[in-house]
């Protein structure tokens, strides 16, 4: 039986018994998962696109986000978000260094970046929580703020480029949706990001278990490191996005 | 979890663990101090200084030219250098490039349907803001 099968998988690649397209099955089911994860992420910042191209005025990433922990009232625009942003990319890296050590079969290495890794995940969440923490106080709340339509344009004046035009021509009731709609998509999209890191987070802690342990070892192959590591690249890679749409753009 | 195939045997090896058969990848090194092994990881290194080098240029450009430079130049430079980070996460971080090129168009070919969401989207959006602007009552 075993002979009979080894003749197919020579001569038809969709007869079954072998992969067409060369990949596990694990692996290829996790880039389709991606790939749908991809659209949620899309539909999420298509949606926030449509409010901001709905809306009149919208609010100035470099007034919105100019805060550094510690640094008091200093003006530094885009520099935390920068440095969070090089948290993620380092730990892509750790963990592309990971699955290079996975493939020599180098168990060590593979515990060293895999923790490695972790401290960075973890170290991203603090950063997040912090921005979080901040933004929160500065608008009295999460979801759900700037609601009032006949609030003085004063209250708004910290968030917007109040040297543009359409600042000047922008009405109260414009200011309190465009500033609503604001926090309410980055609070969302920037925490479903957070929860995906949150959840690698716990993946790598299972993984790097099964590694200490010597699953992979015994199983010959370190495969399942280099699925987490897709998974992983792929929140760095949703990162890169929410990045441009909400601190460059 | 310690009962797993050694033997090459393709039919036990489909039956229990797939990812052996499949070679490409995960191809068995022995040395990782070996020339390939360091080339591998400089590869990786030089890809960490330039997406980091990106991210810098792309917060100074924004730092820059916010006020003085047409929104819709500065941000066809953002999403191109958004696009150029992406790139290099999906084709050597993820190795979708290492991949078959059948399986490489696959995962990438779905994307497409992006192209026709974001215009019909943002169309949409311009769209309403134009009704609302121009309307007679609001």
């Amino acid at each position: 039986m075993a002979n009979a099968s080894a003749t197919t998988v020579e001569t038809k690649a969709w007869g079954g018994g072998r992969s067409p397209f060369n990949v596990s099955y694990g692996k290829m089911m996790m880039w389709f998962f991606l790939l749908s994860d991809a659209f949620t992420f899309g539909a999420f910042l298509i949606s926030y696109g449509t409010k901001r191209f709905f809306s009149a005025v919208w609010p100035d990433p470099n007034h919105v986000f100019h805060a550094f922990p510690f640094m008091g009232h200093a003006n530094l625009p885009l520099v935390f978000v920068s440095l969070m942003t090089f948290i993620l990319i380092a730990s892509s890296v750790t963990m592309v260094l990971a699955v290079h050590a996975g493939h020599y079969g180098d168990k060590q290495g593979v515990i060293k970046w895999m923790l490695w890794t972790i401290v960075g995940g973890i170290a991203f969440l603090s950063c997040q929580a912090w921005e979080w923490t901040h933004l929160g106080h500065l608008t009295g709340g999460l979801w759900g703020t700037f609601t009032d339509g006949t609030a003085p344009k004063a209250i708004y004046e910290g968030y917007y480029n109040i040297n543009s035009e359409a600042w000047a021509a922008a009405s109260p009731a414009q200011l309190s949706e465009a500033t609503h709609n604001f926090y309410n998509f980055f609070f969302t999209i920037t925490g479903f990001h957070g929860f995906h890191v949150l959840s690698g987070v716990a993946f790598l802690i299972i993984i790097l278990i099964n590694t200490i342990n010597g699953t992979y070892q015994n199983r010959g192959h370190y495969e399942m490191v280099e699925k987490v590591g897709l998974y992983w690249h792929f929140v760095d890679l949703v990162w890169v996005f929410v990045f441009t749409c909400f601190y460059l753009l | 979890m310690s009962h797993d195939h050694n033997d090459n045997d393709p039919q036990a090896l489909y039956e229990g663990d797939q990812s052996k058969l499949y070679s490409g990848l995960m191809s068995h090194h022995d040395d990782i101090k070996s020339p390939e092994s360091k080339a591998q990881v400089k590869r990786l290194m030089k890809v960490l200084v330039l997406l980091s080098i990106v991210t810098v240029v792309e917060v100074g450009l924004g730092l820059m030219f916010s006020y003085t430079m047409p929104r819709g130049i500065l941000n066809t430079i953002f999403l191109v250098l958004t696009m150029v980070k992406a790139a290099y996460i999906v084709s050597v971080f993820m190795h979708l490039g290492d991949e078959m090129k059948t399986f490489f168009w696959l995962v990438l070919m779905p994307l497409l349907l992006f192209v026709w969401f974001i215009i019909a989207f943002l169309f949409d959006g311009g769209f309403w803001l134009n009704m609302n602007l121009t309307a007679p009552v609001r």
